[in-house]
């Protein structure tokens, strides 16, 4: 049964009370009462709105279909539900009213919501994807985000460090648009531009926007696409409580194949005789898993309890949903409660008022992963996830003294990844509040006033304490803390004005409004070394007896705008869309304050035409064209101002202040603008059993925001990337969603979505059209190119050399090995330039991250009371650069049995691993680059509605049990943990290296598998 | 009409929002307008100050690179950066030059922002307060002359950044001449002595002055340089406001070296873990693996080889000073020759430096990085020999020989020290390093070697006296350096970045 668009209802619902408002006449009411049922399945249909027309007296069904409502003879009645046709019946002097609906079996009346509106889906221009309730909780989330990922169409979902609970979720539609600024997409709660995800059980539908047409409504916001979240209402009718509750278990996902104790100790020895180096390497003498030791079974629960209803004037929907898990990784956790509630009331009958509150807290218990190498440890010490993979099996958790064991006879001395996970502390809290008020007014008939006014504010503290049991990160200085604070807040009004007229054959609908924004945020760092006692953690900063520099900004963004839209349906087969928006920011430069966005877009509804209107198998036929411009703000607060920068400076043992320059202004910056056009058809065959959308889609994104090599470092300012809208990509690609319903009868349901995409992001511009690298390796690799981007390729290539085997013999020609003299099994590589040595000129592009295809796979079958849910995902085509195995095979860690087994000996010689101790570097080359494609059983889901009448006496009205599985099958050629890889480099997970740095694997909070079982209640 | 009331209200909220969006920062300084007193000059000397004692330049990377291109330390790790410096096979794309040229033309920028201000200030000592930021411009162009001849040469804040694209490199000669007259205002401004070593004085720009005509005097015989070297040395030398310290271990323990009448200019740090890494890290990279001292031990980086070691005489009290010969790994004290027992695949059975590790006084990180220990740039001793060898080029042979035998009549004393295995000890009055009767410039440059041995002066001198040929071969400290090839590494390459961003400047042959 699908469930309404409460957006739908309440639409409805006004509009009717607006067209009839005058044709209030008292009448001589009698009570009507009657069945609803389907004219599928003649099964009962709770929740349909059975109103009086042009009255504000309405009342729903109950969960056996049936009504009873008060109507002067001689009114009519409405029955709607979302999914069935509406039909409208006229009161004479019956009693009893039983209503059969037909199913609507096109859905393309479904209401969709848009920016500052609302619009059928069958009249959209542009593109646009829906994801319903029922698939973002079809398994438990942290983040309704995640539950996007094989969704729809163009949207790839991936989070940013595996299966870490609480850890962000990065969301990219059409792929990135931008080299260094956020290629996020904008988050628009409930019309709250920049909200933050409600939890997925209080959302009842995401839309996600995709082109110019949806988007250049939001302008310089625009470019990485728009999702709108429209959370639940409650709706006219009895008060509904529900519970969802749901425990899940939680596995890794899988485990790397390491040496043990006795051959780690064989292959350091051979390093070392390969080295000419007679130092013997010191068996401690233990064989300890460090992989077994710093993981454990994890699990989930998610509850969510809500109460919904409403009178014909007013209704609400209030929840609170509570999510606890506990990490898969020791010592890992997330824990948040949320409350959200709504409340909409219709005052007078042209006043109408609403509220949104949403609440939320949560507590991350993180542990170090993801090493950037840059966290004061030499050697990338702080990561729990790859120390694991690298230490040394011979060494027990502890040494003789009782203190923990470190790595000390080879790389730099780092402590044990048992001690890392355990010992650190590092909890970071979040507080969320948001209240977002509206007030809609009729000024006169079919012209209606919408103000809307929010405040939000998002609280984080970050702890971190590093306990001087950690003998090489804290204990030589008794202990490390920070606590890092930051208050960020939202001010926002929108106001605008919605006309709607019906014009001859055409029907209008225009609208226009003013927002401002203001956006502040505020920070501050205190931290400190040399603690008393290890049980401060890092409260009692005061005690600390090394001094840290604190630190602590402030900025802040003003965002005014006008915008407008012209939407004309002509004779319902032609559909114009006209948006416009202006936006001025004062983070935009001094020249550059006020940007503008156009965009238009056509659609046919080819099947309305006569030609096509009796056409059996053809039930839609619609095309859809756009084009317009939408923008990424792309420049951070103050970054166009001259600036100075205060620094640390000593004199005569004191700290003193200092200044230098920071940057010179940067007068004419611009944000970056997207051009894209949009090319869509939409099929409906069989009656609409059978739904097919075919996206076409080009971006070119101009004036990319790049740092300038024209400015030498020998300018001497402090900041060295000076920027200038200096570059171009363009994106293009389809997207195919095929919807099908296989079978439908009585006891049987069958449907099918499917949705790929192809997305190609090429590089048309650089700076003096150079090579623009990045690097993707954690600072001890000591790289700093290890990604590229070309004009005329693809973005974010892999950059390195070409692999050419292991030296066996005679180096064969137009290949070398590294700098300095080559033996019997060290690498060679290509050597592209010939000259007899590999030096950079012999770096060259090895591989591309990026994804042919991503597509999701679901098929729901219910059968009577069961249904079961089968959802796969997957991507192809992608490659990855697994850096764990750069680092495994570099002689300072661990290793794999596989290089253990198959490095080049005077034995092994047929073999394309070279020896060990090949002084490796930890270069980076094709060697490491993996085919990264796979298909995930993401979910399935197994569910049981409990017959009725076991509980339908005490109350209850529907009880489900379910049991899924999640992530249970990877089919992949990875030879890492898994293929859905997030290292972002030692710049760490910041806006241009999540553009730049993909396909990286090393040190990530490992993906877990897990098994839910889960309960819904509803009384 | 009750609706109007809600409209006048809604377009009131609207006019609230309107803002003329121009930014106001909070906590951030814009330059226009900062000067307006010596103080101010003084904030900006600092950022130049702060930018030598970054990890980036003396800190570590500079430090490093300079000692690993002698031919008396020898890398035990293999990163690639550091086998370029130690094999002089630098590559433009070297990871340590990017960092420390960086960092020296920051240093600039921040004295050229302090000069200007300057140009409108009416305070009466602001010529004293900005002659040291003359003074530091001509330190950080002085080190990027020597590495790389012709430069970018700046003496003004960059404000057309188009302009500044298209400059040429100045030829070493001219940034020479501008050193020489920064160095020359800084002599004639600063006052005599100053509070401390790390706040230049008219001593410490007349020593420079002395150092940078010796530079440019190279190997020409009878250059006038060696003339004005002298001049400037023995300026310093008769004012008398220096002098030897009476324990050589004095100045390589942060502890005593900022009461010791012997170093004229500093580097000054206070044991803070700043950010930004403007901090040191020189001490775990010359230290001893698995060594019980300093909190962690060392990283065994940059380490002697033996026979640097043999060219020490074991009577020079300079040799105990300057080398660990034992040390305690794991509880368990060793000499050198078990420096292995650690297991560790860097561990070397050689001595080690000991100029850094011994005494690196109160350190904010673990293996002794982020002292406060203030190495001496510049102090009495390479004055003196600065001087000896500018009187020997210029034939006055017997008052070089009276400057050389002073530096090793200090080393006789001896003095109190301690071992690597943190034993105190005292070097009993030694008549080793015997007085010599006559020098010869060898002589001189063999005496900078041993005093100023692992200070980071070696490669300096290698280069402008054209040693390589010679310290390289076979017959070395270090052996045959595989990518020694002397008409192109007395000159290191230009990042490949400011070539590329600049074509105009010219790159050294590499």
């Amino acid at each position: 049964m699908k469930k309404t668009l409460n957006f739908c209802k309440t639409k409805l619902l006004f509009t009717a009370f607006l067209l009839t408002n005058i044709a209030l006449i008292a009448q001589s009411n009698q009570e009507i009462s009657g069945k609803i049922t389907s004219s599928t399945d003649n099964a009962p249909i709770p929740g349909v709105n059975v109103i009086v027309v042009g009255t504000s007296n309405g009342t729903t069904t109950d969960f056996d279909g049936n009504y009873q409502i008060n109507a002067p003879e001689g009114s009519k009645i409405s029955f709607s539900f979302l999914g069935f046709v509406t039909k409208t019946i006229s009161v004479s002097n019956q009693t009893t009213l039983n209503i059969s609906l037909e199913e609507d079996s096109n859905e393309l009346d479904e209401v969709v919501v848009v920016g500052y509106g609302a619009r059928k889906k069958s009249d959209i221009t542009g593109s646009v994807s829906s994801v319903k309730s029922e698939e973002l909780n079809a398994f438990p989330v942290a983040d309704a985000s995640q539950a996007l990922q094989g969704r729809a169409a163009g949207v790839v979902v991936q989070s940013n460090n595996g299966g870490e609970p609480g850890a962000p979720i990065s969301i990219k539609i059409r792929g990135n648009t931008s080299i260094s600024a956020s290629s996020s997409p904008l988050v628009v709660v409930d019309g709250f531009v920049g909200g933050t995800m409600p939890q997925a059980a209080d959302i009842q539908s995401m839309e996600v926007l995709k082109d110019a047409s949806a988007t250049a409504i939001y302008g310089s916001r625009g470019s990485n696409g728009v999702i709108l979240v429209t959370t639940k209402k409650g709706r006219q009718g009895k008060i509904t409580v529900e519970l969802n509750s749901s425990y899940s278990v939680q596995n890794t996902a899988n485990k790397l194949d390491l040496l043990n104790a006795e051959d780690f100790v064989t292959y350091q020895q051979q390093i070392r005789t390969n080295n000419g180096n007679n130092t013997p390497y010191n068996d401690s003498g233990f064989d300890t898993d460090w992989q077994d030791l710093i993981y454990r079974t994890g699990n989930t629960q998610n509850h969510t309890l809500s109460f919904s209803g409403g009178t014909a004037k007013s209704n609400f929907y209030a929840s609170g949903n509570y999510y606890k898990q506990d990490g898969v990784l020791i010592n890992s956790g997330f824990e948040k409660a949320t409350f959200l509630s709504n409340l909409d009331a219709q005052v007078t009958s042209k006043l109408k008022l609403g509220l949104n509150l949403y609440g939320s807290k949560s507590t991350k218990k993180g542990v170090a992963t993801q090493s950037t190498g840059a966290n004061g440890v030499g050697g990338g010490g702080d990561d729990a996830i790859s120390l694991a993979m690298r230490f040394d099996p011979t060494k027990d958790i502890t040494d003789t003294d009782g203190n923990f064991s470190t790595n000390d006879q080879i790389g730099d001395p780092v402590d044990n990844p048992y001690a890392v996970a355990s010992q650190r502390t590092d909890n970071t809290k979040e507080d969320e509040f948001r209240a977002n008020a509206y007030l809609e007014y009729e000024i006169i008939e079919d012209l209606t006033f919408k103000t809307t006014f929010g405040l939000s504010t998002r609280n984080t503290m970050q702890g971190i304490y590093v306990p001087s049991t950690l003998i090489v990160s804290a204990s030589a200085v008794s202990g490390r803390a920070s606590v890092e604070n930051w208050k960020r807040s939202t001010a926002l009004t929108e106001n605008y004005l919605t006309y709607n007229k019906e014009i001859g054959k055409g029907k209008l609908t225009a609208l226009a409004g003013f927002s401002y924004q203001r956006n502040l945020t505020e920070r501050s760092l205190a931290q400190g070394t040399g603690f008393i006692s290890d049980s401060f953690l890092y409260y009692g900063l005061e005690s600390s007896t090394g001094f840290l520099q604190p630190e602590s900004q402030y900025t802040e963004v003003e965002i005014q705008s006008v915008f407008g839209r012209l939407n004309y349906d002509l004779n319902d087969k032609y559909l114009i869309t006209a948006t416009v928006r202006r936006d001025g920011a004062s983070n935009f430069s001094e020249n550059y304050k006020y940007a503008t966005f156009p965009s238009a877009a056509l659609g046919w509804k080819i099947s309305n035409e006569e030609f096509l209107k009796e056409n059996k198998t053809i039930s839609n036929l619609k095309l859809r064209a756009s084009y317009g411009l939408t923008g990424n703000p792309s420049i951070a607060a103050y970054q166009s101002l001259a600036l100075l920068s205060t620094l640390y400076a000593s004199s005569e043992g004191e700290t003193v202040p200092a200044v230098t320059a920071e940057q010179p202004a940067n007068e004419n910056l611009k944000w970056e603008t997207s051009y894209q056009t949009n090319i869509g058809v939409d099929f409906g065959f069989l009656n609409n059993n059978i739904n097919l959308s075919v996206d076409y889609y080009t971006i070119d994104t101009k004036d990319l925001i790049l740092p300038n090599s024209g400015i030498p470092a020998y300018a001497g300012y402090l900041n060295d990337e000076i920027l200038g809208n200096l570059g171009e990509i363009n994106n293009s690609g389809f997207e195919i969603s095929i919807n099908t319903r296989n079978i439908s009868n009585e006891n049987f349901r069958w449907t099918t979505d499917f949705n790929i995409s192809a997305n190609k992001s090429k590089v048309l511009k650089l700076v003096n059209d150079a090579d623009f690298f990045d690097d993707g390796t954690p600072s001890y690799f000591s790289h700093d190119r290890s990604t590229i981007m070309r004009v005329g390729e693809e973005v974010g290539l892999f950059w390195g050399l070409e692999y050419a085997g292991v030296k066996n013999g005679a180096t064969p020609d137009g290949m070398a090995g590294r700098t300095g003299t080559t033996v019997d099994g060290d690498p060679l590589f290509v050597d592209i330039d010939g000259d007899g040595a590999i030096t950079d000129e012999d770096r060259t592009i090895i591989g591309n991250p990026n994804a042919d295809f991503n597509w999701g796979f679901t098929n729901n079958f219910v059968y009577k009371d069961f249904d079961l849910n089968i959802f796969f995902q997957g991507s192809s085509g992608g490659e990855i650069m697994n850096l764990t195995n750069v680092q495994l095979t570099n002689g300072d860690s661990n290793t794999t049995q596989d290089y253990f087994n198959n490095a080049w000996t005077p034995t092994n010689t047929n073999t394309d691993q070279p020896r060990v101790g090949n002084n490796s570097n930890r270069e980076i080359s094709s060697r490491f680059v993996e085919d990264g494609s796979y298909i995930r059983l993401k979910n399935i889901a197994l569910g049981y509605n409990l017959p009725r009448n076991v509980y339908e006496k005490i109350g209850i009205e529907n009880i489900r049990l379910a049991v899924s599985a999640q992530n249970l099958l990877t089919f992949t050629k990875y030879s890492g943990l898994d293929p859905e890889v997030n290292f972002f480099g030692s710049a760490g997970n910041n806006n241009q290296s999540t553009n730049t740095v993909n396909g990286f694997d090393f040190g990530n909070y490992p993906t877990v598998k897990s098994v839910t079982f889960s309960l819904n209640l509803k009384f | 009409m009750k609706k109007y009331k809600y409209i006048l209200l809604l377009v009131g909220l609207s006019i609230v929002g309107c803002t003329d969006l121009v930014e106001k920062p909070l906590g951030t300084l814009a330059p226009d307008g900062f000067f307006q007193t010596s103080q101010d000059l003084q904030t900006a000397i600092e950022g130049s100050k702060t930018a030598a004692i970054n990890e980036k330049f003396w800190g570590r990377k500079l430090s490093i690179a300079l000692m690993l291109r002698s031919d008396m330390v020898n890398l035990q790790s293999t990163q690639e950066r550091r086998v370029e410096m130690d094999q002089l096979t630098t590559l433009p794309t070297n990871g340590m030059i990017s960092e420390y040229w960086i960092k020296s033309y920051q240093g600039i920028t921040a004295a050229n922002f302090a000069i200007k201000g300057a140009e409108s200030l009416t305070d009466a000592n602001k010529d004293e307060v900005v002659a040291q930021a003359y003074f530091m411009r001509a330190f950080y162009y002085f080190h990027l002359v020597r590495q790389f001849g012709a430069i970018p040469y700046l003496t003004e804040p960059v404000s057309d950044i188009d302009a500044a694209l298209t400059i040429s490199s100045t030829p070493a000669s001219d940034v020479y001449a501008g050193i020489i007259s920064d160095l020359e205002f800084a002599e004639a401004n600063l006052p005599a002595t100053t509070n401390a070593a790390s706040i230049p004085s008219a001593g410490a720009a007349s020593s420079y002055l002395a150092l940078v005509y010796l530079t440019r005097a190279g190997n020409t015989p009878n250059s006038p340089d060696f003339t004005t070297a002298l001049t400037y040395a023995q300026k310093v030398i008769n004012l008398g406001n220096y002098s030897l310290d009476t324990n050589f271990q004095n100045l390589f323990n942060a502890d005593a070296i900022d009461a010791s009448p012997e170093p004229i200019f500093a580097l000054d740090y206070n044991g803070v873990e700043a950010s930004d890494n403007a901090y040191d890290q020189i001490a775990p990279m010359a230290g001893i693996r698995g060594d019980d001292r300093n909190d962690g031990g060392g990283w065994s980086v940059a380490v002697p080889t033996e026979d640097v070691f043999a060219s020490f005489d074991p009577l020079d009290y300079r040799t105990e000073v300057s080398f660990d010969q034992e040390a305690n790994i794991g509880g368990v004290l060793v000499d050198y020759n078990n420096f292995t027992i650690s297991g560790h695949e860097h561990a070397r059975n050689t001595p080690y430096i000991a100029k850094y590790a011994r005494y690196p006084g109160f350190f904010a990180r673990g293996s002794g990085r982020a002292t406060s220990h203030n190495y001496s740039m510049m102090r009495y001793a390479e004055l003196l020999l600065i001087a000896a060898e500018a009187a020997v080029e210029t034939g006055d042979a017997g008052t070089a020989t009276g400057y050389v035998n002073q530096v090793r009549a200090r080393a006789r004393l001896g003095g109190d020290y301690k071992t690597g295995a943190d034993v105190p000890m005292t070097f009993a009055p030694s008549t080793v390093p015997a007085d010599l009767a006559t020098v010869t410039v060898d002589d001189v440059i063999e005496e900078r070697r041993i005093e100023l041995a692992f200070e980071c002066k070696r490669w300096y001198t290698i280069a402008r006296r054209q040693l390589g040929d010679q310290v390289f071969s076979a017959s070395g400290y270090e052996g045959a350096k595989v990518g020694w090839d002397a008409t192109v590494d007395y000159l290191m390459p230009i990042p490949n970045t400011e070539i590329e961003a600049n074509p105009n400047l010219s790159q050294n042959p590499y």
